[in-house]
């Protein structure tokens, strides 16, 4: 499948994904103007490429500043795609950064609490 | 007792985990999937809950943003009313809003200049005490002030007694506009000298101030002028030197123009020519026009009648018509009426 390059903009996140190492990265702030258009066509890659593995090792970064709750929706449906790729036979690791103490930290743990196939790891920035 | 939120839907997994528990289901496929819709119910409960937190959170995120941004607010409302008290307004708009910086850079532009002073100042305030003196300029510099803001001067500088202001920079309606303006703004303080030099001699004060203005058009250098630590917003050139010769020549409560500034503005004045004069820095001979009245509806004048159309132009000051002439006119204005009901209009 061809990598998925997209710079930040002010309003939406810097996208890097690379299929063939299975590294994949969204950073930056997402407030975008239609949510849906942003994060639909990146869920569909993920899905149908997550589809195909077996076996296989995954890690996936957010290193998120801001989003918002549509956005929110999305990063919650990621986090359940990445468990059910889990479940599926991949070792799947969540590395979320951010700030010691922000709101980022408590959401990411918030979030990895129905975690129980794939690895949830903290990474704080500075 | 206690109210929650999701009081409702609490009950609905409680319920549910009870019917299992209970082996409500005869069919164990049954049963399983009923316990998986269960589990995503769960799920859902619990990322709805998570997205009230995170707008919540935003929520509080931008309404202190705007706390702090209706603060900052305040402080520059607060620091442009003060600036605005020793700068000129619109410079320290300008400044505010970054249309002008505080390069030593300088332009060269078509602007009005006025400049006024008090006749005969030194002489009349030197056996004042200095708490009337402060009041006399004072309540002086207060009105000049409020009028020249009205018509929308730059107020350059007070040096004494004098006032230097400009039409045309930062903000300029058109050369014509912006020389109409400034003589407006100049017929209107004069009338409001009048005002104050009565009060003046109510208070007690015999020899009340009168005020002389000279204005010029023409092209001046306007921007900064000074150091890199230390600069002044303003103007000069010869244009400038003209209109304080012009204010020096202009008799105590006149208003003296140039003949560039007359071409602007001859529309809206009555002026009487005076002798010619030369100023410093300006090669051309100079003829003043003295400024004996104004048609303005802002400023007041019942005598007179001005309105301009495409083919007719009345400028009628009934104030000075003869009465010897009065059936003459009359007549001419019959028969320009009877003309123009025959006429066809276009």
């Amino acid at each position: 499948m061809e990598n998925i390059k997209i710079p930040a903009e002010e309003r939406s996140l810097e996208v890097d994904f690379d299929f063939a190492a299975n590294t994949f990265s969204l950073s930056g702030r997402s407030f975008p103007e239609n949510v849906p258009e942003f994060f639909g066509p990146l869920v569909d890659k993920l899905k149908e490429h997550f589809a195909t593995q077996k076996g296989a090792r995954i890690v996936f970064s957010f290193s998120l500043v801001y989003f918002n709750s549509p956005s929110a929706k999305y990063v919650l449906g990621l986090f359940d795609l990445l468990e059910r790729t889990a479940e599926a036979g991949n070792e799947v690791k969540i590395l979320w950064a951010c700030e010691k103490d922000d709101d980022m930290q408590e959401m990411g743990e918030d979030m990895a609490e129905d975690l129980e196939s794939a690895t949830f790891e903290l990474r704080f920035l500075n | 007792m206690s109210y929650e939120l999701f009081t409702d839907e609490t009950e609905i997994i409680t319920q549910g985990e009870a019917y299992l528990e209970q082996g409500a289901f005869a069919d164990p496929e049954a049963a399983k999937r009923y316990a998986e819709l269960l589990k995503q119910y769960k799920k859902l409960l619990k990322n709805l809950q998570r997205l009230m937190k995170l707008s919540d959170r935003n929520e509080e995120k931008l309404n202190a943003m705007a706390h702090v941004m209706e603060e900052k607010n305040k402080i520059q409302e607060a620091l442009s009313a003060n600036l605005s008290k020793y700068l000129s307004p619109q410079i320290v708009h300008s400044l505010l809003t970054g249309e002008k910086g505080t390069d030593l850079v300088t332009q060269r532009k078509k602007l009005t200049v006025f400049f006024s002073d008090i006749k005969d100042f030194t002489k009349t305030t030197e056996n004042m005490q200095p708490e009337d003196l402060s009041y006399l300029l004072n309540s002086y510099f207060t009105e000049m002030s409020k009028i020249a803001l009205h018509y929308g001067a730059t107020i350059d500088k007070f040096i004494g007694d004098a006032m230097l202001m400009f039409f045309g920079d930062p903000e300029t309606r058109g050369v014509r506009e912006d020389a109409e303006a400034c003589v407006r703004m100049a017929v209107a303080m004069q009338r409001r000298m009048r005002k104050l030099q009565s009060t003046w001699r109510f208070r007690g004060y015999k020899d009340p101030f009168h005020m002389r203005i000279g204005i010029n058009t023409g092209y001046c250098n306007v921007g900064n002028f000074g150091s890199e630590d230390r600069m002044d917003y303003t103007i000069i050139g010869g244009e400038v030197n003209l209109a304080a010769r012009l204010e020096v020549q202009a008799e105590p409560d006149g208003i003296l123009i140039s003949s560039d500034t007359y071409a602007l503005v001859q529309d809206i004045v009555e002026a009487e020519e005076r002798p010619k004069l030369m100023a410093k820095g300006i090669e051309r001979e100079i003829i003043p026009y003295a400024i004996t009245n104004i048609y303005d509806e802002e400023l007041g004048c019942p005598d007179l009648i001005r309105s301009e159309f495409k083919g007719l132009r009345i400028i009628a000051d009934l104030e000075r018509v003869n009465a010897e002439d009065k059936g003459a006119i009359i007549e001419s204005m019959e028969q320009l009426l009877a003309r123009l009901r025959e006429e066809p209009a276009g």
